[in-house]
């Protein structure tokens, strides 16, 4: 437990050798765990209705039903309500990146009086609740005949998110004063230096940005269910809601099997955008 | 910035510090300053605007309609004053919701900050395929709530779940987690399961600890616990700040209880076992179940001044405890 430097060389060896072991089995161990819920839904998914009721659970499927995947795809519109998650997703996630650099620019490269208070709403309305502000919201688009278009999208990706801004504040902000310079002796006015010159430098950014915001919105449940009809909803909506049988009860092992590939397509852009993703986060959580 | 803010109050474009430069580069326009101020607000509007029209303007709505009777059907709805507010302090059910809301507070923030913090150690340490045992743990926090909440009703299952399988292996009963008593412990697993995210974001915390530091306190003789107490929680606990307000907000708002419950009509809200009957949802079930926008803004308001006065209160009692690094020697 104390220190390590008075220690003959071969117990200390053997001592890390064992501290080894037991970190990688702890590590081993709460990684199965994590994974754990996400591979019981996959084994779920391959499962037979009948095994599902089986009084002793049945760990593994006897026989991996691969076919329900095939079913889950066929037996709601998949495909539509994937589509209608992608364009939603993407539609906001590009509007909402590009609004959150012009904005976030902004924030980094001007002055003007009242910008520290500004500054200051914009760092506060991140911890506004948002499911607050999404009831009265939803009543405001009823109103203005809104709901079931996408409408609602294209406004929140217009208006910028806090988060998103913060962001490219950060980054813009730790350009190089001289960017501004070349611009100016270029001629550009400020709209010509942000799309010419500081945009294109932000391209670790811009793609977090997006992907931040593409996995909000394929992830959104609520703002979906309230503001579209059933065959205009999203995949998150279809998966939760309409795997049931004709008698009303649900088909697990295939709302299992369509959830999976619900996720997977997330996980999978996750993985690829991983570095700009977490670097986005941690600069966020930092402040 | 004094310069700055005289130049655009008087408006005078071409006074003293502007008008060599402006002059020659261009015509008689306005100053460097001015145009600087204007680009600000035209950069900025987007968000502004977009502030004022769906965030306070929402608000402000809610809160008209909260002293309202209104419910978007009856036409004869009038102003009622403060007859909701009234309505609700004296609901059991309000207050009930609001007690299992701070109590889901209570045990989820903690513990899955605790829970990331011990993630973020543990993959801290130099060992080989770190890298993808991060990856890995991160990824149920990018599993959206859905999914989430598909996967934890198969894992507890009262009959197919792997819970009640092990339980029952094991020579126990089997348990109706996603039933009353029980429901709540599996809304907390849900939240401990995203601790992904409060790893990644310590782990940062954790690297920009410096190293010296580490370095003395082996020197010193101090254990590790002793070290991890007393160096890396205090120059993580801004990162832990940050982390308790975000997740007790979050978990106000949680709509997860949807999502474990069983298919209904409603979307879930008639079937929410008590125990998950948090706040929120008992928002939902005024707004959409009984369609009471009136009363349920009126919910609404009284929740958005406690998040406020939550949120206060963690700084007021966190400014002693809380350290910020700002000593300029001690980069990374």
């Amino acid at each position: 437990m104390t220190a390590t430097s008075v220690n003959p060389k071969s117990p200390a060896r053997m001592r890390i050798r064992v501290n080894r072991l037991v970190l990688y089995t702890v590590l081993v161990v709460v990684t199965g765990l994590f994974l754990g819920p996400f591979g019981w839904l996959v084994l779920t998914g391959l499962k037979a209705p009948a095994e599902l009721a089986a009084a002793p659970v049945h760990w593994l499927p006897t026989h991996f039903q691969w076919h329900n995947f095939a079913d889950a795809y066929r037996l709601i519109d998949f495909l539509g309500y994937a589509r209608n998650s992608l364009i939603i997703a993407t539609l906001y996630a590009t509007l909402v990146t590009l609004s959150s650099a012009w904005v976030g620019f902004g924030f980094a490269r001007l002055t003007a009086p009242g910008k520290k208070t500004l500054f200051g709403i914009l760092i506060g309305s991140m911890m506004l609740p948002q499911m607050i502000t999404l009831l009265p919201t939803y009543l405001i688009f009823a109103k203005l005949g809104m709901v079931d278009t996408y409408w609602p999208w294209v406004l929140w990706g217009l208006s910028s998110a806090p988060y998103l801004v913060f962001l490219f504040r950060q980054f813009f902000a730790g350009l190089p004063r001289e960017l501004e310079e070349a611009a100016i002796v270029d001629g550009c006015g400020y709209a010509g230096m942000f799309w010419r010159i500081f945009l294109p430098q932000s391209w670790p950014v811009l793609s977090a940005s997006f992907v931040i915001a593409f996995t909000w919105t394929w992830g959104d449940y609520i703002a979906p269910q309230l503001l579209l009809s059933t065959d205009r909803s999203t995949l998150a909506v279809a998966v939760m809601t309409t795997y049931v049988s004709s008698a009303g009860t649900p088909i697990t092992n295939l709302q299992a099997a369509a959830s999976v590939m619900y996720v997977v397509p997330i996980l999978l852009v996750f993985l690829v955008a991983q570095r700009g993703f977490v670097a986005g986060l941690s600069t966020s959580g930092l402040k | 910035m004094t310069v700055d803010q005289v130049s655009s109050v008087a408006g005078r474009p071409s006074s003293a510090a502007g008008a060599g430069r402006a002059g020659s580069a261009e015509r008689t326009g306005p100053s460097m300053t001015v145009r600087r101020h204007r680009a600000f607000y035209m950069f900025t509007s987007p968000w502004i605007v977009g502030f004022a029209l769906l965030t306070i303007t929402p608000m402000a709505y809610a809160l008209w309609l909260s002293f309202t009777t209104y419910d978007g059907i009856s036409p004869n709805w009038h102003y009622v004053g403060l007859g909701n507010y009234r309505e609700l302090m004296g609901d059991s059910t309000t207050w009930d919701a609001l007690g299992r809301a701070g109590l889901f507070a209570l045990l989820s923030v903690p513990l899955s900050i605790v829970a990331g913090l011990g993630l973020a150690v543990l993959v801290n340490r130099p060992v080989r395929g770190r890298g993808l045992f991060r990856t890995l743990l991160y990824l149920p926090a990018v599993v959206p709530p859905v999914g989430a909440g598909i996967a934890f009703k198969n894992l507890f299952d009262q009959n197919s779940g792997a819970a009640n399988g092990v339980l029952t292996f094991f020579g126990f009963d089997a348990i109706g987690w996603l039933a009353d008593p029980y429901a709540r412990y599996v809304l907390v697993m849900t939240v401990l399961w995203a601790a992904g995210n409060i790893m990644i974001i310590s782990l940062a915390g954790l690297q920009d600890v410096p190293r010296e530091l580490h370095e003395a306190a082996r020197i010193d003789g101090a254990s590790a616990w002793r070290t991890f107490r007393s160096i890396t929680v205090p120059l993580l606990s801004p990162v832990l700040l940050f982390q308790t307000v975000t997740g007790v907000i979050a978990s106000v708002q949680t709509i997860m209880p949807m999502l474990l419950a069983p298919l209904s009509t409603t979307g879930g809200l008639t079937t929410i076992p008590q125990s998950n009957y948090t706040y929120m949802i008992h928002v939902f079930s005024e707004y959409f179940a009984l369609g009471r926008y009136g009363y349920a803004s009126a919910l609404l308001w009284v929740l958005f001044v406690l998040i406020l006065i939550a949120t206060g209160l963690i700084f007021r009692f966190t400014s002693g405890v809380v350290f910020y690094n700002v000593d300029p020697e001690a980069k990374k």
